[in-house]
C-alpha cells in the first residue's frame, strides 16, 4: 500500500488522544472490562470518542479538532466526567498513569479484534508488556513538507514533553528508579526511536517509505512506533513520548505547549534542523526518562550542558507571546507550576511512601483523574 | 495388627483429601470442569462407600477445619465487596432483594403446594435464597474471570446470604421459641445475634490492618495476619454461639473499607487455602446419605429449577437500568446457582440445638448434592459465556 497524500490541514489546529487505565476496585489490579464500559457509554452520547485498546484494561478517549486550550481543556473535563460516572455505575476504577505500577503482563487480556490478534502473536510478550498509556497529541500541518520541519525541529524538545508528563515510576510492583519506565517497552520494538532524517515530503515518500514497505518489513505508517511521527491521513504530526497524566488539566497543558512550540519554531527564527541534531538525541531522551525534571541535557547544536528543568522553564518563557496568541497562557502556567512542584511521578512516590504500598498509589491515582 | 476398622477411621479423612485432591487436578486438566465439583463427587462416593471412616460430628475436627476454611474464604469474598458501588448504583442492591424475594416466595409456595408442613417450607424458602460464596469464589478465581457478570455475582452473592442467614435465624428462632416466645422474639434474638457477629467482625477488620501497619509490613502481604484474624473469629464466633458465616463476612468487608491500610492476600491464601477447600468441598457432601437424596429428588429437582429460573429472571431483569447488556444480567442471574456449602454448614450450626434439618428434609439433601456438583459448572458456564474468562490462546 503507497504512502497516502499527505492531506493539508489547518496549521496549529491540534488534538489529543489519551490511554486510560481501568482498574478493579476491589484489588486495585488492571481489570478485563472495557468490553462492559464501552457497552454502557455507548448508550448515550459521548462528548469526544471512545475506543477498545490492545488489552480489555484500557481504553483510549480522543479530543475533537481544537485551536485552543480552553475548548480543548472544557471537552477533556467533560469526557472525563462521563468517564467517571460510567465507571462507578459499574464499579470500575478510572486512571491515568504511564504504566500500571504491579501489573502482571502476563496476566493481561487480548482485545479480540483481527489486527491486535496478529500484533500479539507478531510480538508475543512485547505486545502484553506493552501495557502501557500514553498520551498522544496531534498538531495539524499545512504540507507534509512543514510536518517534517516541524518533526525535526522539535526534536530538540522532546526531553521536555517526557519529562513534564512522566507518570510511570513502578513496573511490576517496583521502584524502577526512573520518571517514565514506559518508554522503555517502546524502544523495545524494532520499529521506535526517531524518525529518518528527510526533510521534504516527496523524498520521505519516494525514497524512505517505498524502500521500506519494498523490503516488506512495514506495510503503514502504523507499523512505525516514532516518537513523533507524521499522520499523512489527519494531515499532522503526532507526538508520542507522554505518559498519560494523571489528569486531564495536565494532559490540555502539553497539548498547548506542543501548539506554542510549533507556532513559535513556524516563524522560522531558530537555526533549522540537521541530521546532527540526533547526535544526542538518544541521551538526552534517556536523561529525561531517568531523571525527569532533575535530568541534564545536551544542547544539540552548542553541546551545552542544561538542567532540563531549567531549559522547560526557559523556553516556557520564550514561549509567553506565542501562549498569548493562542489563548494558551494558562495552560503554559500549569507546567510553570509543574516544574517547581514535581512530575506525577514524583506525586505517585510520594503516595507510595505515604500509604505504604503500591495499591494505595493505584487509589490515589483513580482519585487525582476524577478530581482534576 | 491393628484393627482395619480403627485404621480405616483414623486414615478416612487424610485420604479422602487426597483422593478428592488429585482427582480434582487430572479431571479439571483433560475437561476443565471446576475442580470443587470433582471433590463432591469423589467425597460423596467416599462417603456413601465408607460411611464410618467419614463420620463427623459438630465437635470433630474436620468440622472446625471445615468451618475455617469456610471462614477463610468469606474474608476473601468480603474483600471484594464495594459498598460504596451498592450505594452509587442502587440497581444492584434492589435487583439482590428482589431475587432473594422471589426466591423466597416461589420455594416456599412449591414446597408448601407438595404438603410440607409451613416451617419446613419457611426454612427450605430461606436456605433456597442463598447462593454458596464458597462456590463462587473458587470458580471465579479458577476461571480468573473479570468483568460485570464476575463483579455483579459477587455483590448479589453477599446480599442473599446475609438476607438468608437473617431469615433462617427468624425462622429457627420462631421454631425454638414456638412454645415459649412470639415472632417478635425470634426476629429480635437474630437480629441482636447478626449485631453481635457483624460489630466482631468489624473490630476485627479495623484492627487487624492497624496492627499490620504498626509493623511497617505493609509492603508485604498480610496473608498471616488476616488467617490468623480468621481463625481467631471463627473460634469466637463458637465460643460466643453467633454466626461465624456474617462475623467473617464482615471481616473481610471491614478490612477492605477501613483504609487504615492497603494490604495484599495471595488468592485463595495459597496453598493451604487451597488444601482447605478440598476438604470443605469433601465435607459438604460427606454429611447427606444416598438414601435421603433419592428420597427427595422428585421435590428437590422441582425446587432447584424454579430457584433457578427465578433467580436469572429476577437478576436479568433489571440488567438495563443497571447498566449493562439483557443478556450479562440473565448470566449474572444464572451465575447464582450453587448453594451447597453454606447450607451445610449453616446446617451444622444448628444441629446441636437440636434441629436435624438434613435428616427431615429429603429434599434439601438431593439439592444440596445436585448444586454442589452442577452449580459450580453453571457458574462457569456463565462466565465463559459472558467472555469474562481468559481465551486458551492467551494463558
Amino acid at each position: 500500500m503507497p504512502l497516502e497524500e499527505f492531506k493539508s490541514s489547518k496549521p496549529l489546529t491540534m488534538g489529543v488522544e489519551l490511554e486510560l487505565q481501568l482498574v478493579s476496585l476491589s484489588d486495585y489490579d488492571l481489570t478485563a472490562s472495557s468490553p462492559d464500559l464501552l457497552h454502557l457509554l455507548n448508550r448515550k452520547p459521548f462528548p469526544g470518542n471512545v475506543t477498545p485498546e490492545i488489552t480489555e484494561s484500557m481504553i483510549e478517549i480522543n479530543s475533537d479538532v481544537h485551536t485552543n486550550h480552553a475548548e480543548l481543556l472544557a471537552q477533556l473535563q467533560l469526557t472525563r466526567d462521563v468517564l467517571v460516572q460510567a465507571g462507578e455505575q459499574l464499579n470500575i476504577g478510572i486512571c491515568g498513569g504511564g504504566t500500571h505500577p504491579f501489573q502482571k503482563w502476563s496476566e493481561r487480556r487480548i482485545f479480540s479484534k483481527p489486527r491486535f490478534k496478529e500484533v500479539s502473536e507478531l510480538y508475543g510478550y512485547l505486545a502484553k508488556q506493552f501495557t502501557i498509556f500514553g498520551q498522544h497529541v496531534h498538531i495539524g500541518c499545512e504540507s507534509g513538507d512543514d510536518a517534517l520541519f516541524l518533526l525535526h525541529s522539535l526534536s530538540r524538545y522532546v526531553p521536555h514533553f517526557i519529562a513534564l508528563s512522566s507518570s510511570s515510576p513502578y513496573v511490576q510492583g517496583n521502584d524502577t528508579l526512573f520518571n517514565s519506565a514506559r518508554l522503555n517497552s517502546v524502544f523495545a520494538f524494532p520499529m521506535s526511536g526517531r524518525a529518518p532524517f528527510t526533510q521534504s515530503w516527496s523524498t520521505f515518500e519516494h525514497e524512505y517509505f517505498a524502500k521500506m514497505e519494498h523490503t516488506g518489513v512495514i506495510k503503514s505508517m502504523k507499523d512505525f512506533y516514532w516518537d513523533i511521527r507524521p499522520k499523512p491521513e489527519f494531515g499532522t504530526i503526532e507526538l508520542r513520548v507522554c505518559d498519560t497524566p494523571l489528569t486531564v488539566e495536565r494532559a490540555a497543558a502539553l497539548a498547548v505547549y506542543l501548539q506554542s512550540l510549533c507556532r513559535y519554531l513556524l516563524e522560522r527564527k531558530e537555526e533549522p534542523p540537521v541530521e546532527d541534531d540526533y547526535l544526542v538525541y538518544n541521551y538526552n531522551r534517556f536523561q529525561a526518562c531517568r531523571f525527569g525534571l532533575d535530568g541534564t541535557v545536551v544542547h544539540p547544536k552548542t553541546y551545552e550542558s542544561l538542567s532540563l528543568r531549567e531549559d522547560i522553564l526557559t523556553t516556557l518563557r520564550k514561549m509567553e507571546p506565542h501562549g498569548a496568541a493562542l489563548g494558551a497562557t494558562a495552560g503554559l502556567q500549569h507546567l510553570v507550576q509543574v516544574t517547581h512542584e514535581g512530575s506525577d511521578a514524583h506525586y505517585l512516590r510520594q503516595q507510595f511512601d505515604r500509604s505504604g504500598s503500591a495499591e494505595g498509589m493505584v487509589d490515589a491515582a483513580i482519585q487525582r483523574f476524577r478530581e482534576g | 495388627m491393628p484393627d482395619i476398622q480403627v485404621v480405616l477411621t483414623e486414615l478416612g479423612w487424610p485420604l479422602a483429601v487426597a483422593l478428592a485432591w488429585l482427582s480434582g487436578e487430572f479431571i479439571h486438566r483433560w475437561t476443565r470442569l471446576p475442580r470443587i465439583s470433582v471433590y463432591g463427587v469423589v467425597g460423596f462416593g467416599l462417603s456413601q462407600a465408607f460411611p464410618d471412616a467419614l463420620s463427623s460430628g459438630p465437635t470433630s475436627t474436620v468440622t472446625v477445619l471445615a468451618n475455617l476454611a469456610f471462614g477463610l474464604i468469606l474474608f476473601e469474598f468480603g474483600y471484594r465487596i464495594n459498598l460504596r458501588w451498592l450505594r452509587i448504583n442502587p440497581w444492584i442492591a434492589v435487583s439482590g432483594l428482589a431475587e432473594s424475594a422471589a426466591t423466597f416466595g416461589v420455594v416456599y409456595l412449591i414446597s408448601h403446594l407438595s404438603g410440607m408442613p409451613s416451617l419446613t417450607s419457611l426454612l427450605l424458602a430461606s436456605l433456597a435464597m442463598s447462593t454458596s460464596p464458597a462456590g463462587v469464589l473458587r470458580v471465579i478465581n479458577e476461571e480468573d474471570s473479570s468483568g460485570q457478570v464476575t463483579e455483579r455475582v459477587l455483590h448479589l452473592v453477599a446480599i442473599n446470604c446475609v438476607l438468608a442467614v437473617f431469615t433462617f435465624k427468624v425462622v429457627v428462632g420462631f421454631w425454638v421459641f414456638q412454645t415459649s416466645g412470639s415472632l417478635t422474639q425470634a426476629i429480635s434474638h437474630s437480629l441482636i445475634e447478626l449485631a453481635v457477629s457483624a460489630a466482631m467482625g468489624a473490630v476485627l477488620g479495623m484492627l487487624v490492618p492497624a496492627v499490620l501497619r504498626r509493623m511497617g509490613k505493609l509492603a508485604q502481604d498480610g496473608t498471616i495476619a488476616f488467617a490468623l484474624g480468621v481463625i481467631l473469629l471463627v473460634a469466637m464466633a463458637r465460643a460466643f454461639d453467633v454466626s461465624p458465616v456474617l462475623a467473617t463476612l464482615t471481616f473481610g468487608l471491614a478490612a477492605r473499607h477501613s483504609r487504615v491500610a492497603f494490604s495484599r492476600t495471595e488468592r485463595n491464601f495459597g496453598g493451604i487455602g487451597e488444601l482447605m477447600t478440598v476438604l470443605l468441598f469433601v465435607f459438604a457432601v460427606s454429611t447427606l446419605e444416598w438414601e435421603r437424596v433419592v428420597d427427595g429428588l422428585g421435590l428437590g429437582m422441582l425446587l432447584l429449577l424454579a430457584r433457578f429460573v427465578v433467580k436469572a429472571v429476577a437478576v436479568g431483569a433489571f440488567a438495563h437500568v443497571g447498566g449493562i447488556s439483557w443478556r450479562k444480567g440473565l448470566l449474572t442471574g444464572v451465575a447464582l446457582a450453587p448453594m451447597s456449602v453454606f447450607v451445610t454448614l449453616l446446617l451444622e450450626q444448628t444441629k446441636y440445638m437440636g434441629i436435624v434439618l438434613v435428616d427431615e428434609l429429603a429434599a434439601l439433601a438431593a439439592m444440596t448434592l445436585v448444586l454442589e456438583v452442577f452449580g459450580p459448572i453453571i457458574t462457569q458456564r456463565a462466565l465463559v459465556w459472558a467472555n469474562e474468562t481468559p481465551n486458551k490462546e492467551d494463558r
